[in-house]
């Protein structure tokens, strides 16, 4: 039997996912173990090889891929421990991580925190301002070299960083995406001077314009390097001596995986990989479906996070914003906003009104349910308004305590002078609001019209919402993958992924385009691709390429990505692309602003280098014969204006095609779905539960 | 200046003043109905989603524009207003514009509702500083919804423009005598009849600029803006119905005006002032002009006047709409902050008195290109100050929370650019580097280093990569400059430098117009001043050349050889040319409280981390370090007494007998070293420190202190010899404790000059 292994290490859980090449799958979660993230993983996939029934020796041995998705190295960022840094940059630009653009102050913070300019403060350096040296070198933007590199003052710095004790060194200079000359020269010296130093050199990292997000990326990468590389090495060692055979593949925030070897050297495309997994599922998930277009709505305890797949492709975002840093790299887009269970619940006083987060009591104290803090959160009002089950919550580990719930809530409700009921779906109907907003936000704002997609909800949380935030944006129908797997979705999507190499190059062309050099562009990046993908050992027939310019009018700052057929282009093909670019322009922002007058400009070209990986096999629903219907509980339906006795469905008792009216509440182990009033929802073959919406 | 009689605020002459009601053609019917009972579930639910269809307004219009100037100089901000063109809610970007469009929507209603004519799908135009803009380069576009042939609610935005024409390239005129010198005046024009853009006006309007299509482009940003804002509301009042929505509306403006006074009701009546200086109206000009920005809360209302202010003169004039909207921006950024800055509310009892004719209340034809820059931004900075101290005396702490030293940008330092690009295309812009300005030290901590406005909340410097592809330059540095921030208690945000030279280009014409090149921006409560602008050419550094025999960078300005001349703060066709280097630096924050009240420990950080250096860090705080570089706490103590006394021996004023006042429960804080402290015999100030009193509370209480004067040359950091550009003698009046030797505030201005009245209870109410 051979097995597909998927594991996503998570701050506080390691879930792992196997799928068997019959289509079973078997899960298992177990605590992460933050002194070595390894000791979990291996934890969570021995105990995926009991519910087997073999050892974990077997397990890996028949393993046909084992998948990594990783927050080790965003939490190493986040809680600020990491490797102790030193960077090298141009002289007269030291500043460039400390000024932060300015906007280092605010930027990334909920609109709360935007408002009140008393509050902005720039975050803690990632590298103190003494590590960070210069060097007398100066490329411009053509690459052409205004001043050389002075070798000897270069030498001296890499001593002094050495000196100091530092244990990764990230090389950043003006302009080395056109010219790398420079820190490439850098990055031979500190190999000599320090041989087994970790180091970085941003236009390795980074192909885009930009030396502010490219320093930040750089840093990022040398500060989480050392701990990723540990962290990696380990896994690939223990799975080695557990008699794995082929490469442990990471997945990047662009949706795709690479082998170890990309990830101990560029560690950064982790960053946000969590939310990328899901994603990934979700294509895959879509796929099979036969659905094109789908928004993927993750919410757990502290967060609601959103993704989009248009016309059967993830949309991509450039810029990632972690901890008030910006940098530039290729990601799948994933906004999120601070709307989770933990959501804290207030009255703001002198206008007397409900407001919902952006605080969060998170898992301590959590909500007052669980017993420890006093606050309401959005868990507490589903708890008393029924929707919840106080005895069914993370499958039944934890017993909430509806009272602590009614009697948080009650204190507002005085202040509102409403019912505790009216209050709760009040509050929710905010945070589903919220999560509404964000969605449309995300679709209308790209020219994409969110009726012409399906939710794809996930989280412990997610389903216990889709049907309102669906039915907000006009939207029919709502999947809730694989009913029992949804709340280790994450795991389950790194096994949907494929081998991804992103290559950029920035390059200004202004009309008329030089073919000649478009062409050789292209096929630079592609030969790049092609060895890259042999060496992690596909065969030409598994390798695509996709290609993009990104495109903007002259004197604008903002580029769209442009797809550019594959191939030698010729002059008809640009035209194309031209034309293309001013129809995706339009449908962002609207019919009659794009203005080919002003003049076009390519300034970066792309190409995605896929290596094509073996997919499991779907899995399949065992379809059962059981009783669903567990019981009724009285539960307060705001679109009712009261309670009302309701069923509820155990969802891993319901057969194929059972159909459940709402309103109804289906449990399973980690989560909740709950159809409301006006929709109604089955089991398909592949054990998704699809809600549709009437009425709309 | 004319009677009071004669003065008609009709925005042709006097700037526009709205009747009240207004005088709107009877054809046009208001929606105004709204719900008695509003539930909090559907307010907080409409709330969320208006706020939002605004700020997508902005997006739009940022992203379809794609200039840098709106990108990174955030020179921009969409509003969504009610019927009448009350503000319901105002973007997250650039806060002075927020008086703009309120004012050309009203003028609008009473002026062209008769003919043209005010119906859905419109969408008007105006740039008239008069009417409804900050200058002529930010055209406000703003455009009524009607519902049901009711006329709903406005949406609108205004943008800063590349070039609509005038005697100079680019936004700015450093040489204006009067608005005829510059880009011209558009009052509101229909330039969308019921969604058709009339072409004949778009040819007209982008006919006058030197960047046409830039102009166009522009143009499209800022209407699709309007209409995305409009599907968007139509798709809302279709869900919720008019009346829910109109509810919403009234209702933000009722909560925010109740938080408001909330707020006044915890502060006693009193007066508050603050003044600065800007150099120069015009190039050629060698005058200092004063601005003064004056609060008076009585009861449950705010009055703003600029007693003491200039009169108009050259091109630095700012209208009374721009005046509002500066005034404003802080009342939101330090009042409202919890009311999403819905400034309505708070407008209901705020009063603006500025006197006709002068420096902020500019009357046609007066020059005002360059308001923003120079007399706006600085107001901006003093009504600030005004505030703090005002917010200061609330019983309220977390208000106090909010006090604030002057920010850096008490002017953005214009350097226009213009030539021929690297491309080979003409360009005319100017950088939008000194957007990463400073904030102000606050009451308990320090302010941030090169942290940008507190009127914008995310402004964005560009990458100096950005800058070198757009245009034909490269940068020695950019960094910020240790020293700048004001010392203080609390220390103020540092501010930063460039300095480039060119590449692919023989030469570029630069223009500048700022102010603060040599007269700084007080502090606040003792805390030093802003650090200074600086515009600085070196001919014939020859950089390149250099490298060559030695093989290192210059880092800074004393690294350059070359001739070093400083350009003054209005100067219009200054060429640099191949060899040359071209250096600009801005204006730092000023500090929080007398600097020999800064804790030691906290000097050394600074220290440690660049942001002072030792030197500094012992003339300014007194604070002495070993040779390990660690805090040597003796010498600190008795570094710190000598220069207590020195500052008792070198001020004059009143020396003797010294009266100490014990402390009382009702004393009322007023700033960070003065209490009024009530008895029978009267109130009087007294020092926090060493309890001296000082003088009695219904006095300037600097008329009780000691008091230093200092030429402003030899006072902060990187001072110039003043004569290079202005004849005025400018002084710095230090206020110090006759007990103890603390300095309780420090000013700029003529040794002849009243000292600044600054603090005002009164008392008797």
């Amino acid at each position: 039997m051979k097995y597909f292994c998927g594991i996503d290490t998570g701050g506080t859980f390691t879930d792992c996912t196997i799928i068997d090449e019959s289509g079973n799958i078997i899960i298992a979660k177990r605590p992460s173990t933050p002194d070595d993230y390894s000791v979990g993983l291996f934890n969570a996939l021995e105990a995926c090889a009991e519910k087997i029934g073999i050892d974990t020796s077997s397990l890996m041995q028949n393993a046909e891929h084992l998948f990594l998705g990783t927050t080790v190295g965003t939490n190493a960022l986040i809680q600020m421990k990491g490797a102790k840094t030193g960077m090298l940059t141009t002289r007269g630009h030291r500043d460039n991580l400390f000024i932060m653009k300015s906007a280092g102050r605010s930027v990334g913070l909920p609109i709360e925190k935007l408002l009140h300019v008393s509050r902005h403060q720039k975050p803690n350096p990632i590298i103190p301002k003494k590590l960070v040296l210069e060097v007398s070198e100066r490329v411009d933007w053509k690459g052409d070299v205004y001043l050389p590199l002075n070798e000897a003052e270069a030498e001296q710095a890499i001593h002094q960083l050495v000196e100091q004790g530092v244990e990764s060194i990230a090389i950043c200079l003006l302009w080395s995406i056109v010219n790398p000359q420079h820190e490439l020269a850098l990055k031979k010296m500190v190999g000599e001077i320090a041989p087994g130093m970790f180091v970085s050199c941003s236009h390795e990292l980074i192909s885009k314009r930009g030396e502010y997000e490219r320093a930040v990326g750089t840093a990022i990468n040398c500060f989480i390097g050392p701990t990723m590389k540990q962290y990696v090495e380990r896994i690939e060692q223990n799975s080695a001596e557990f008699g794995y055979k082929k490469p442990v593949l990471v997945l990047q925030a662009n949706g795709g995986v690479v082998p170890t070897s990309e990830v101990v050297s560029k560690p950064l495309y982790t960053i946000s990989s969590g939310p990328a997994a899901g994603v990934t599922g979700s294509g895959y998930l879509c796929n099979s479906l036969g659905y094109k277009n789908a928004i993927i709505a993750d919410m757990g305890g502290t967060s609601f996070e959103a993704g989009i797949i248009c016309d059967r492709e993830p949309l991509s975002a450039s810029e990632t914003i972690i901890n008030q840093y910006v940098f530039s790299m290729p990601r799948l887009d994933v906004e999120s906003i601070g709307s989770g269970g933990g959501s804290i619940l207030w009255v703001e006083d002198f206008s007397g009104t409900l407001k919902v987060g952006p605080q969060s009591a998170g898992a301590d104290p959590g909500p007052a349910c669980y017993g420890k803090g006093l606050l309401p959160t959005i868990t507490d009002a589903n708890l008393a308004l029924g929707i919840l089950n106080p005895d069914n919550f993370l499958g039944g580990k934890m017993i909430l305590d509806k009272s602590k719930s009614i009697e948080a809530l009650q204190s507002l409700a005085e202040k509102m002078d409403m019912e505790v009921e009216a209050l709760a779906a009040g509050a929710v109907q905010i945070a589903e609001t919220k999560m509404a907003e964000l969605i449309r936000q995300m679709t209308l704002q790209r020219g994409l019209d969110p009726r012409e997609f399906v939710i794809i909800a996930y989280g412990g949380a997610g389903p216990t919402h889709a049907c309102q935030y669906a039915r907000e944006l006009g939207i029919r129908r709502i999947v809730i993958p694989m009913g029992t797997i949804s709340s280790t979705w994450s795991a389950f999507g790194t096994l949907c992924a494929d081998v991804l190499h992103v290559y950029e190059k920035s390059d200004l062309l202004s009309q008329p385009f030089d073919l000649e050099h478009i062409n050789g562009m292209f096929s630079e990046l592609e030969v790049e691709g092609l060895r890259q993908l042999e060496e992690d050992g596909f065969e030409k027939g598994d390798i695509e390429f996709q290609r993009y310019f990104e495109i903007k009018y002259k004197m604008q700052i903002h580029q769209l990505a442009v797809p550019v057929p594959n191939g030698r282009l010729d002059e008809s093909d640009l035209e194309q692309v031209l034309v293309r670019h001013e129809e995706i322009y339009e449908s962002f922002y609207g019919r009659g602003s794009a203005y080919r007058d002003a003049g076009v400009e390519i300034g970066l070209f792309k190409i995605n280098a896929i290596g094509k990986m073996a997919k499991p096999k779907v899995p399949s629903y065992a379809d059962v014969s059981q009783k669903p219907l567990s019981g009724h509980r009285d539960i307060y339906w705001r679109e009712l204006g009261g309670k009302e006795k309701t069923p509820i469905y155990s969802g891993q008792k319901l057969s194929v095609d059972y159909a459940v009216k709402g309103p109804a509440v289906i449990e399973y182990p980690e989560t909740t779905v709950v159809l409301h009033p006006g929709s109604s929802g089955s089991t398909d073959g592949a054990g998704n539960f699809i809600i549709e919406l009437e009425g709309l | 200046m004319n009677n009071e009689a004669d003065i008609k605020w009709d925005g042709k002459t006097y700037p526009y003043i709205p009747s009240d009601p207004l005088k709107v053609d009877p054809s046009i019917r208001f929606h105004d109905a709204v719900e008695e009972e509003l539930d909090p579930i559907t307010f907080e639910v409409i709330r969320y989603a208006m706020w939002n269809l605004n700020v997508e307004q902005g997006n739009t219009l940022v992203r379809i524009s794609g200039s840098p100037i709106a990108a990174f100089g955030h020179d921009f901000n969409p509003c969504l207003m009610d019927e009448q063109g009350d503000f319901v809610f105002f973007g997250p970007f650039l806060q002075y514009l927020s008086s703009v469009a309120s004012s050309a929507i009203k003028w609008t209603l009473e002026n062209r509702s008769e003919n043209p004519g005010i119906r859905d799908g419109d969408i008007f135009l105006t740039n008239d500083p008069w009417i409804g803009a900050i200058h002529q380069a930010d055209v406000c576009l703003f455009a009524p919804l009607f519902w049901e042939g009711e006329l709903f609610c406005w949406f609108a935005n205004s943008l800063h423009q590349w070039d609509l024409g005038g005697t100079t390239p680019g936004a700015f005129n450093p040489m204006s005598k009067d608005v005829f010198w510059e880009a011209g005046c558009i009052p509101p024009l229909k330039i969308v009849e019921q969604g058709v853009m009339r072409k004949d006006l778009e040819d007209e309007y982008i006919r006058r600029s030197r960047m046409p299509d830039l102009v166009a482009l522009d143009l499209r940003a800022q209407t699709t803006a309007c209409n995305v804002a409009r599907e968007r509301m139509q798709e809302l009042i279709g869900k919720y119905g008019p009346v829910k929505i109109k509810s919403v509306m009234k209702k933000l403006q009722d909560n925010s005006e109740v938080a408001f006074l909330e707020k006044l009701a915890t502060i006693p009546d009193g007066q508050w002032c603050e003044e600065s200086w800007i150099e120069l109206s015009r190039e050629g000009d060698r005058n200092a002009y004063r601005n003064v920005v004056r609060l008076t809360k009585k009861d449950n209302r705010l009055i703003f006047d600029n007693e003491g202010t200039a009169p108009q003169v050259g091109g630095i004039n700012c209208t009374a709409i721009g005046w509002k909207g500066a005034v404003a921006s802080m009342i939101c950024a330090q009042m409202l902050f919890d009311q999403m800055f819905v400034i309505e509310g708070a407008y209901r009892h705020m009063d603006f008195n500025p006197t006709p004719g002068t420096l902020t209340n500019a009357m046609y034809p007066a020059g005002v290109i360059s308001a923003p820059p120079t007399v706006t931004i600085q107001t901006i900075g003093l009504a600030g100050l005004a505030i703090s101290r005002m917010l200061y005396t609330s019983s309220d702490p977390a208000l106090r929370e909010e006090v604030q030293s002057c920010m850096g940008a008490l002017n953005y330092p214009i350097d226009a650019i213009s030539g021929i690009d690297q491309h080979g295309s003409p360009y005319a812009s100017f950088l939008a580097d000194p957007v990463g300005g400073a904030l102000g030290a606050l009451s308990w901590r320090d302010g941030v280093n090169t942290g940008g406005w507190p009127w914008d909340l995310q402004s964005t410097m560009p990458n100096v990569e950005d800058n070198e592809i757009f245009y034909p330059l490269i940068y020695l540095w950019r960094k910020e400059i240790p020293n700048s921030g004001g010392v203080g208690k609390y220390r103020g945000g540092n501010s930063a430098e460039i300095a480039y030279v060119l590449n692919d280009t023989e030469s570029l014409e630069h223009h500048t117009c700022s102010g603060h090149t040599i007269i700084p921006g007080n502090g606040l409560y003792g805390g030093d001043p802003t650090s200074r602008t600086r515009f600085m050419m070196v001919k014939g550094a020859n950089v390149r050349e250099n490298f060559a025999t030695n093989a290192v960078m210059p880092g800074d300005l004393s690294d350059l050889g070359g001739e070093h001349i400083n350009i003054a703060p209005k100067a219009s066709e200054v060429l640099q040319e191949s060899g040359d280097v071209w250096s600009l630096a801005w204006t730092a924050a000023s500090g929080y409280g007398d600097p020999l009240e800064r804790a030691p420990e906290m000097v050394i950080q600074d220290i440690e981390e660049s942001y002072i250096t030792s030197d500094w860090a012992r003339a300014r705080c007194g604070v002495c370090i070993d040779d390990e570089g660690e805090l040597d706490i003796n010498k600190t103590t008795t570094l710190r007494e000598q220069m207590r006394q020195q500052r008792l021996s070198d001020a004059t004023g009143l020396q003797g007998a010294r009266v100490s006042v014990p402390e009382t429960a009702d004393e009322v804080p007023v700033s960070e070293g003065l209490v009024v402290c009530t008895s029978p015999e009267g109130s009087c100030y007294v020092c926090r420190k060493c309890r001296t009193r000082i003088q009695a509370a219904e006095e300037n209480f600097k008329t009780g202190c000691l008091k230093k004067e200092t030429p402003v040359e030899e006072v902060g950091l990187s001072p110039i010899d003043p004569e290079l550009f202005i004849d005025d003698k400018i002084v710095y009046k230090e206020y110090i404790c006759p007990g103890c030797g603390l300095i309780l505030q420090g000013d700029f201005g003529k040794s002849e000059n009243e000292d600044i009245w600054d603090i005002r209870l009164f008392l008797d109410q």
